[in-house]
């Protein structure tokens, strides 16, 4: 057998309507004192996973979205016995309660931002080589070679994120207007400046669409992204004490033998 | 109008890995390295529990072929 | 059955290329073949030393920019990095692994480097 998990729930009562999950199977919500797990109980590990399966699984977190405040699973959390859940629950019950009482009636937006990074950074290198004629690091060996090159490299690549830093400040002041939290990720690529998410409370979602709207229609050269509401999957937080970083889960599946 | 549906469809996917692969709730096995029990590293050993080349042919083309049939 | 999720760009193609070119990195697992364990502890040995590498690289680089070391003091910290270098690029060669491969993710704190 093999228990699939969705999300753990501010419940602990049955789940009324009929929703079917992975494979079709009818999901449940396993009640841990005042909170709950939703799962679905499989005889086998599913073997092909297709993005159909990534579809649905978003479609029941979001399902539960509607009804209930949801933390949730990592895609592919799975358990071996229902005792093993109940184990797992009661192990991290402190960190899923801080969690839940803090994402009640918030939900989740995420913005991305591209820029010109590559022009940006080719602007850059090409003020540098004005710039480095006069660099103090004479070059007449090779240690000094090398060190002239890793430094230009770096003068470049800070000055980059100077630039991006500024540009993500405007951006974000914008957006932060009506946010509870957030958590930005700056340049993951040259050319994705942003990719940001933001935690809102329920009502102000029309509020933040707007501001969207207006920034995306602004003119310049950046281009916007926007998604949501999803489930705060960015904004799930553990404390030490909330033993995230425990030992080993008692059950979870592996592929082979122990990891590690 | 079709490849502009397909384009959304590509994007909405990747919001969502983006988010199911890596974020919500992290129940895995492990390693926090620390030093006068201040946690100073903390190593992820997610073990990932599906076929992780299945899960790579998804990332890398979304829509490669049609649904596939559990076995 | 309805959600009422958005995804709202005027430009996906721009996104979705961005987006693929990040979601490269896979989480990283190890694997328990044994063949595949000493593969494994390596890679966990040289991120390591190439995180100090890069760390080190990158204070040489703040304290040039502050200009606190002499021109013997550059050229022996040049040496040095450049000998590092290098031996990273053997070591990497022995065990086949490339570059993208020496990267752990380190949960909430993100990916190394």
């Amino acid at each position: 057998m093999k228990i699939y998990t969705y999300a753990i729930i501010d419940s602990n009562s049955k789940i009324s309507d009929t929703i079917n999950g992975l494979e079709g199977i009818g999901v449940y919500n396993i009640p841990y004192r005042d909170m709950g797990i939703v799962v679905s109980s499989h005889s086998e590990q599913i073997q092909n996973i297709t993005k159909d399966h990534i579809l649905k699984y978003e479609e029941i977190v979001e399902r539960l979205m509607e009804d209930f405040t949801v933390l949730p699973m990592r895609f592919l959390t799975l358990f071996n016995r229902e005792e093993d859940v109940l184990l797992m629950m009661q192990e991290h019950y402190n960190g899923f309660k801080g969690n839940l009482d803090r994402l009640r009636n918030k939900v989740e937006f995420g913005i991305k931002v591209i820029w010109q990074g590559e022009t940006i950074k080719n602007r850059i290198i090409e003020s540098s080589k004005k710039c480095y004629a006069n660099l103090v690091i004479p070059d007449n060996s090779p240690g000094k070679s090398f060190v002239k090159e890793k430094f230009e490299k770096y003068k470049i690549d800070k000055e980059f994120e100077e630039e991006a830093d500024r540009c993500i400040t405007i951006i974000d002041y914008f957006f932060s207007r009506f946010i509870a939290e957030k958590k930005l990720e700056k340049l993951k690529s040259d050319n994705l400046l942003l990719s940001a998410s933001y935690l809102i409370e329920k009502e102000k979602q029309k509020d933040f669409i707007e501001v969207f709207e207006k920034i995306r229609a602004a003119p310049g050269d950046l281009k916007f992204l926007l998604s949501g509401p999803w489930p705060p999957y960015n904004f799930i937080v553990f404390t030490k004490n909330a033993n995230m970083f425990n030992r080993k889960p008692v059950s979870q599946d592996r592929a082979g033998e122990n990891a590690i | 109008m079709d490849s502009v549906i397909t384009e959304s469809k590509e994007v909405t996917l990747l919001e969502i890995l983006d988010r199911i692969l890596d974020k919500g709730v992290v129940i895995s096995g492990d390693l926090v390295i620390s030093l006068a029990e201040i946690d100073l590293i903390y190593v992820g050993l997610k073990v990932l529990i599906s076929s992780v080349e299945t899960m790579e042919r998804l990332r890398g083309a979304p829509f490669a072929g049609a649904t596939e049939e559990p076995t | 059955m309805t959600i009422n999720r958005i995804v709202e760009t005027d430009s996906p193609q721009d996104f979705i290329e961005e987006i693929e070119k990040i979601q490269g990195a896979l989480p990283k697992r190890i694997d328990a073949n044994p063949k595949n364990v000493e593969k494994g502890l390596a890679k966990l040995v040289l991120t390591l030393i190439e995180l100090i590498r890069k760390l080190l690289e990158k204070q040489a680089m703040r304290r040039i920019d502050a200009g606190s070391l002499s021109e013997e003091e550059i050229e022996g910290v040049g040496e040095t990095l450049m000998k590092l270098e290098n031996k990273m690029q053997e070591l990497k060669g022995i065990f086949g692994l490339k570059d993208e491969e020496l990267n752990l993710n380190l949960g909430p704190l993100g990916d190394l480097m």
